[in-house]
């Protein structure tokens, strides 16, 4: 047997709180030298205060990081860089005014005398990008690239320097599946040449596809370190919720739509939206898929009256109504849970209760705040749809995703809308509210209001909708009743070309 | 948001309560002479030159609530007093028409920084700039350097509504002052503006009128200008269009050390109303102070960072 790998990166006890809430417990395990290793877990487990930790940004209360059984005290998030700490952030740092050299330089400049040299660091970015098999010119500006060349210039910029061990947080989570692919097919190739890797993911098939071993944290607590080839996806979402899910639902008979209460009738809004036809019954889930830019959110954001279509009507219970603006269209009845929570959904500045009651409040023309009126409201809002929130006086940031994502869906739930419109429900939300949203999703269903959900979450739009619809380059492609529908027919619509060639 | 006097406010009165204390001890007088600082008819002069930047102040706190800046209340003050005095002193007109022309103004320079922000699209610290040229250019086209005696004309014992007239700017104030906290804290409108000022976006995919919302806050900082400029007018006695010169810094300083947030979302009329008093107490005690004339400026320079600095640690202990 061959020698077990030296221990690369370890953590010992690592401690963590704010102020009374613990995020870290004393965390203990190891990276070997050379191995992907993956950390998962669900929201609030303490992954990134964990990164945060690694990447210098944050100081452990008490406990140590070591590499190679020496002791390893980060005090910034440069001296992290200097370790060889490589981070690529969720978020996609990047500075889109600056050109990819500069992108990837930015902060550790080659110079001479105060001088940039230029020509140098174009130089090392070119050899760096034919390393990655990337065909990125150096001289474009960051801001031009696809999401996905986005991550990868990350990539190559935790590379450009002494690079000890790369840590990928959800790096997937802006990405479409065939751009997944390619920093997969980048990442198999750094693993195999010997990179050690640090990856943070919630979505199981990555971390199975890329990973030797698996770290969970559950908590703030470490709950085990799998291998891969011993375990199963089912083995490591109970370790992360400490519990058995319960099983899946088949997709149960449901009760057939009522006729039609949202009609859409050859949409087009140049240059994303062509002839979009569509109709959504009362009581029913219609999945609409598609891969960015096909033009899904574009579609949910003109019918929710964001933009203004160039043709096409709408109908709504059989009444044809204009959509100005998210006002009419929220007055009118209809109600979108946008695709970004943080930028679109939540006010951070005002409390929970005034987040949950501001759309209702605004859809019925009521002047003056009533806040006890209010408080009982939000009170039974958090009750109802199961939030975990401190309070209604509490500001939004002190919630989990999840329950963030919880907050964004009440808030419109409370408007009690016919039609709701979902983009990306469930993104980046651990299983358990993802489970709870689809709960909901199904109980306003149940209502008779007519449900549209945009996902790229392919497993979601089937297990949830009745039926799906699959658009691609603003166009409708397809149509396909969940019962009859797999993944790969979803995914033929979705990608195909030849059909476009198609004069029908 | 929460309460309608929140604990902010209340660091803002301590700070102002201090500050009267420190200036009372510093000045006491020897033997029996009167104080010169802590004494009713000098309350009053602080109180009545506090409320023309108090009034402003008002409007500039919603302006920065809503995530926005105005640059233009010194010059509108300047423009709606030109604009009074003149047409009461030259043109004739009765006092309450001068002053409803002074407003009118107001309105106006107001609505057109509303269509620059909201329909051309251009930062508001741009729009505001222009409009604060303009208004101060108007004003000197006006008086082609002459200014309006308008003391002479007002009747001796002249008293609205039964308030003497030095006690009409403190009042006026105070009364905009409380209508406006009512307004942001117990009135839909109030929450839009804290909600656009937080997350624009997200206020406008929650079916907030945005654009609408934007321009009744300008509008309103213009009005409430052109309300100070006619206070200014009054109690100087002349309408004149180098008045004001510089005020719009002080009053957004007021509003800061309120404790408004200038990337917007956070702040409080009340606040700023008391901010405006911090410092209209230190103009009016520096220069008692022998010696300490030329340093009022610094100080009054020193005591914002310094009071904002306090707001950010206070604020990051309660995180």
């Amino acid at each position: 047997m061959a020698a077990i790998p030296m221990a690369g990166l370890e953590f010992r006890e690592v401690r963590k709180s704010f102020g009374a809430v613990q995020a870290l417990t004393g965390v203990s395990f190891a990276v070997r030298e050379g191995e992907a290793h993956a950390l998962v877990g669900e929201n609030g487990a303490g992954k990134s205060t964990l990164l945060k930790i690694l990447a210098g940004i944050l100081r452990p209360d008490s406990g140590e990081l070591h590499w190679q059984d020496a002791p390893l005290s980060l005090t910034s998030p440069r001296e992290a860089l200097e370790r060889g700490i490589g981070m690529v952030y969720q978020e996609m740092l990047c500075f889109p005014n600056l050109t990819v050299s500069a992108n990837i330089f930015a902060g550790r400049e080659l110079t001479r005398g105060g001088r940039l040299r230029d020509g140098a660091m174009r130089q090392r970015t070119r050899a760096l990008l034919e390393d990655l098999h990337l065909r990125i010119d150096a001289d474009a500006p960051a801001g031009s690239l696809s999401a996905a060349h986005r991550q990868l210039l990350q990539v190559a910029r935790a590379l450009a320097f002494d690079c000890r061990i790369l840590v990928l947080d959800e790096p997937t989570t802006a990405l479409t599946d065939a751009e997944a692919d390619h920093l997969f097919e980048v990442l198999e190739k750094l693993k195999a040449r010997g990179s050690t890797l640090l990856y943070v993911s919630h979505r199981l098939p990555e971390v199975f596809r890329l990973c030797d071993r698996i770290t969970v944290l559950r908590d703030g607590a470490y709950a085990g370190t799998f291998v891969r080839e011993d375990t199963s996806p089912e083995a490591i979402v109970r370790a992360m919720v400490g519990r058995d899910l319960p099983p899946r639902r088949a997709p149960q008979p449901r009760p057939a739509a009522t006729g039609p209460i949202l009609e859409i009738d050859h949409l087009t809004r140049h240059p994303c939206l062509h002839d979009v036809s569509l109709a959504v019954g009362k009581g029913e889930i219609v999945g609409l898929f598609g891969l960015v830019g096909s033009g899904r959110t574009e579609l949910l954001e003109t019918i929710f009256g964001l933009h203004r279509p160039h043709a096409g009507r709408l109908r709504l219970d059989g009444h044809a109504i204009s959509l100005q603006s998210a006002r009419h269209a929220a007055r009118a009845g209809i109600a979108l849970v946008p695709e970004e929570r943080q930028h679109q959904g939540l006010f951070f500045n005002l409390t929970v209760r005034h987040n949950l009651v501001l759309p209702s409040r605004t859809v019925g023309r009521q002047a003056i705040i009533r806040p006890r009126e209010e408080r009982a409201e939000a009170r039974r809002l958090l009750e109802t749809w199961r939030i975990k929130a401190p309070g209604p006086e509490a500001r939004p940031d002190s919630l989990s995703g999840g329950n963030q994502q919880k907050v964004v869906l009440a808030k419109w739930l409370a408007t009690t809308p016919r039609v709701l419109l979902l983009d990306e429900p469930t993104k980046g939300v651990d299983v358990g509210a993802k489970f709870e949203i689809h709960e909901i999703v199904r109980r306003e269903a149940e209502r008779g209001t007519g449900c549209l959900v945009a996902s790229s979450d392919l497993p979601e739009v089937l297990s949830l909708c009745d039926r799906i619809v699959v658009m691609r380059e603003g166009r409708i492609r397809g149509e396909l009743a969940a019962a009859e529908a797999s993944e790969e027919a979803v995914m033929h619509l979705a990608t195909s070309v030849e059909e476009v060639r198609d004069p029908s | 948001m929460r309460r309608l006097w929140e604990v902010r406010e209340l660091s803002t009165v301590a700070i102002l309560v201090l500050e009267v204390l420190f200036f009372t001890w510093y000045l006491w007088p020897e033997g029996n002479r009167p104080h010169p600082f802590l004494n009713v008819p000098n309350g009053l002069l602080i109180l009545k030159y506090s409320s023309i930047y108090g009034i402003a102040a008002v409007g500039a706190a919603v302006v920065i609530i809503s995530g926005g800046i105005d640059l233009s209340p010194g010059a509108v003050i300047a423009l709606a007093g030109v604009v009074c005095g003149g047409l009461f002193v030259e043109a004739g007109w009765s006092l309450q028409g001068s002053m409803a022309a002074a407003l009118l103004v107001g309105v106006s320079s107001g609505l057109l920084s509303a269509l620059l922000v909201v329909l051309v699209h251009l930062p508001p610290f741009i729009a505001t700039l222009g409009v604060m040229g303009i208004a101060r250019g108007t004003a000197f086209i006006i008086t082609e350097g002459r200014f309006f005696d308008v003391s002479s004309l007002l009747v001796g014992g002249w008293r609205p509504l039964g308030i003497p007239a030095d006690w009409v700017p403190p009042v006026v104030m105070i009364v905009l002052a409380v209508i406006f906290q009512i307004l942001m804290t117990r009135f839909q409108w109030g929450r839009a503006v804290f909600s656009v000022g937080g997350n624009e976006t997200a206020a406008l995919f929650s079916g907030i009128a945005v654009g609408r919302l934007k321009a009744s806050v300008y509008i309103l900082s213009g009005l409430l200008a052109a309300v100070a400029g006619i206070v200014l007018t009054v109690v100087q006695g002349q309408g004149k269009a180098d008045l004001a010169t510089g005020y719009e810094l002080d009053i957004i300083a007021s509003a800061v050390v309120g404790g408004a947030s200038l990337s917007g979302g956070r702040g409080s009329v009340i606040g700023a109303v008391l901010g405006t008093l911090i410092f209209g107490v230190l103009r009016n005690a520096l220069p008692q102070i022998p010696g300490a004339t030329f340093y009022d400026r610094l100080i009054v320079g020193l005591v914002v960072i310094v009071i904002v600095v306090m707001d950010q640690l206070l604020l990051r202990k309660g995180r």
